[in-house]
């Protein structure tokens, strides 16, 4: 309160009228409550800030931990060591994790070059337009079951259900997440750079439309695009097994909506040297990376939603809170994982072969699958 | 040249492209479990600093000059090692030497300067082999990087006593005055 004075006084008087303040006229507790006010927040508020925390750090962390799962994890598939070496204080090893200490440093640390022939805005906008809709995303994703306490409901998502955007906010946000990498790619005014951003916008938008006709498909089985509604919809059964065709198209345009590796086309760098950030160094360059894999990380978050129960603990009807949320967590971290397998386990594709892909595979099959859900929905009817 | 490219027909299975991406996920997590429950020090990779690889015997690693049980050298300046040297990075100065009593009066002759440019040497071992006295050996050092390039140009004590510490033997730092004829004069 000291340190803080003008919050003081601006939170005070909300805090005081708040109804079920006073101990003897209080019906339900909170009980976050001396937490928040120790921070001069009510305890919704308190609630929400913490769920930021958590949706913006936790994907952030994760993603992180991701470049090392997938240096180190490569290397073991490639039968390499992979970063070993960085040690921490000089002492510890940790099995390589100060790497990521390290590169930090080192990004920061680097001269922040901006090419002559630019355009130094979009340049220096290019990482930040590419960062915040892979952060987005995640906002969405229920991380584990709602609970009742004291009389409230807490929802373990930033958005909580019943807001009308549902599972149409990630395919927004995903569509966004292409004007990154065109931005980066526009504003290097580098060849290079615009092969890899138009060939990225290309592939974006060709499976894009298979990716929501598989979604799709998952929203006429459940009835509704609200997450807590589809994840409730697979209590029997996973929507894997009877979407496996609409899994499996939705797999693969998640790689392609990622940028990973078999549709590695917006960086390409067997043919485009780096595509659309050859031109960025530093920290902006470290910002596109952990763009990348925040994405990774969101993907992983959708697929588990969509068609692998969400933080639902296979044959445990109600689980306790913290067991959904490990659940949610084994379960992200095991697709974050299969990006990195499929990564050093296919080689790349042609671009032609993967328009073809797109379009002449991807999304008849998606199409086929929405029409098989459909006859099944209304025979069921 | 023309060459005839087989087409291999692929079955309806393989035309998936599902079922050989998991076979080839398999065998990627195959190798990626053997790795990782691979102790360190049975994997391909050997950690340098940490731990070293022991080279074989015929390995052309730093050379050594041979001396005699007395600690004098065995090369005798012949240049030999030097004409057949094809990165040219031997130097030789040769002297003559003799004493009336050790060497009954015969000069015999030595290297009084025997210089490698370790940055020019590239290993080949051709002066071993054009060696008539067996007295240059390449033998199993690798780690020869130094921070400048002065330290790279190996001079004679340096080339006697690069192997003296793995051998046991003491280090020289001048020539021995030849107490006992190495050879007895025939006459």
């Amino acid at each position: 309160m000291l340190a803080f004075p003008p919050l003081a006084v601006a939170a005070a008087p909300c805090y005081l009228e708040w109804p079920g303040f006073h101990e003897e006229t209080r019906t339900e507790s909170y009980p976050m409550e001396p937490l928040a006010s120790l921070l001069h927040l009510t305890p919704e508020s308190f609630w929400m800030l913490a769920k930021v925390l958590i949706v913006f750090l936790g994907p952030l962390t994760l993603a992180a931990l991701l470049t090392w799962g997938e240096r180190r994890g490569s290397a073991m598939i490639q039968d390499r060591v992979g970063p070993n070496r960085a040690l921490l204080f000089g002492r510890w090893r940790l099995l390589g994790l100060p790497q990521l200490a390290a590169d930090g440093i080192k990004f920061f640390l680097k001269e922040d070059l901006v090419p002559q022939d630019a355009s130094p805005l979009l340049f220096w906008l290019a990482p930040v337009l590419a960062f915040v809709p892979a952060m987005m995303g995640f906002a969405i994703i229920p991380f584990g079951r709602s609970f009742t306490e004291g009389g409230h409901t807490y929802h373990l998502s930033l958005l909580d259900p019943g807001n009308g955007m549902g599972m149409l906010y990630p395919l927004a946000i995903g569509a966004v997440a292409v004007y990154g990498i065109l931005t980066a790619a526009w504003s290097s005014n580098n060849k290079w750079s615009i092969l890899g951003g138009m060939r990225s916008s290309a592939q974006m938008v060709s499976y894009e439309i298979a990716m929501s006709l598989a979604v799709v498909s998952v929203f006429m089985r459940t009835g509704g695009y609200d997450p807590q509604q589809i994840i409730a919809a697979q209590s029997g059964m996973w929507n894997v097994l009877p979407q496996c065709v609409g899994f499996l198209v939705f797999f693969v345009c998640m790689f392609a909506e990622t940028n990973r590796l078999p549709f590695d086309f917006a960086e390409g760098e067997s043919e485009i040297v780096a595509g659309f950030h050859t031109e960025y160094g530093s920290m902006k360059f470290a910002l596109l990376q952990l763009s990348e894999y925040v994405h990774i990380v969101t993907a992983s978050a959708l697929i588990v939603t969509l068609f692998f129960g969400g933080w639902a603990v296979p044959f445990v009807a109600e689980p306790p809170v913290l067991l959904s949320v490990a659940a949610f967590a084994v379960k992200l971290v095991f697709f974050c994982w299969v990006f990195i397998w499929v990564r050093w386990t296919i080689p790349r594709f042609r671009f032609d072969q993967l328009m073809f892909l797109g379009w002449k595979v991807m999304l008849p099959l998606s199409l086929g699958n929405l029409l098989l859900q459909a006859y099944l929905m209304h025979r069921g009817a | 040249m023309g060459v005839v490219v087989k087409k291999v027909e692929l079955n309806w299975l393989d035309r998936t492209y599902v079922w050989p991406v998991l076979m080839g996920m398999i065998i990627t997590m195959r190798h990626f479990l053997k790795q990782i429950s691979t102790r360190t020090s049975k994997r391909y990779t050997i950690p340098y600093p940490d731990r070293k690889r022991t080279p074989a015997a015929g390995y052309r690693g730093l050379h050594e000059l041979k001396r005699f049980q007395d600690g004098s050298i065995k090369c005798v300046a012949c240049f030999m090692c030097a004409e057949a040297c094809p990165a040219r990075c031997i130097t030789i100065e040769a002297e003559e030497y003799g004493d009336i009593n050790k060497t009954q009066g015969f000069d015999e002759k030595r290297p009084a300067v025997f210089k490698i440019d370790m940055l020019r040497c590239i290993y080949c071992a051709m002066c071993e082999e054009a060696c008539p006295k067996d007295a240059i050996w390449l033998r199993t050092d690798y780690e020869q990087a130094s921070y400048d390039r002065l330290s790279m140009q190996y001079g004679k004590w340096d080339l006697m006593n690069s192997y003296a510490d793995q051998d046991g033997k003491p280090r020289l730092s001048q020539d021995p005055t030849p107490t006992v004829p190495r050879k007895p004069i025939q006459t």
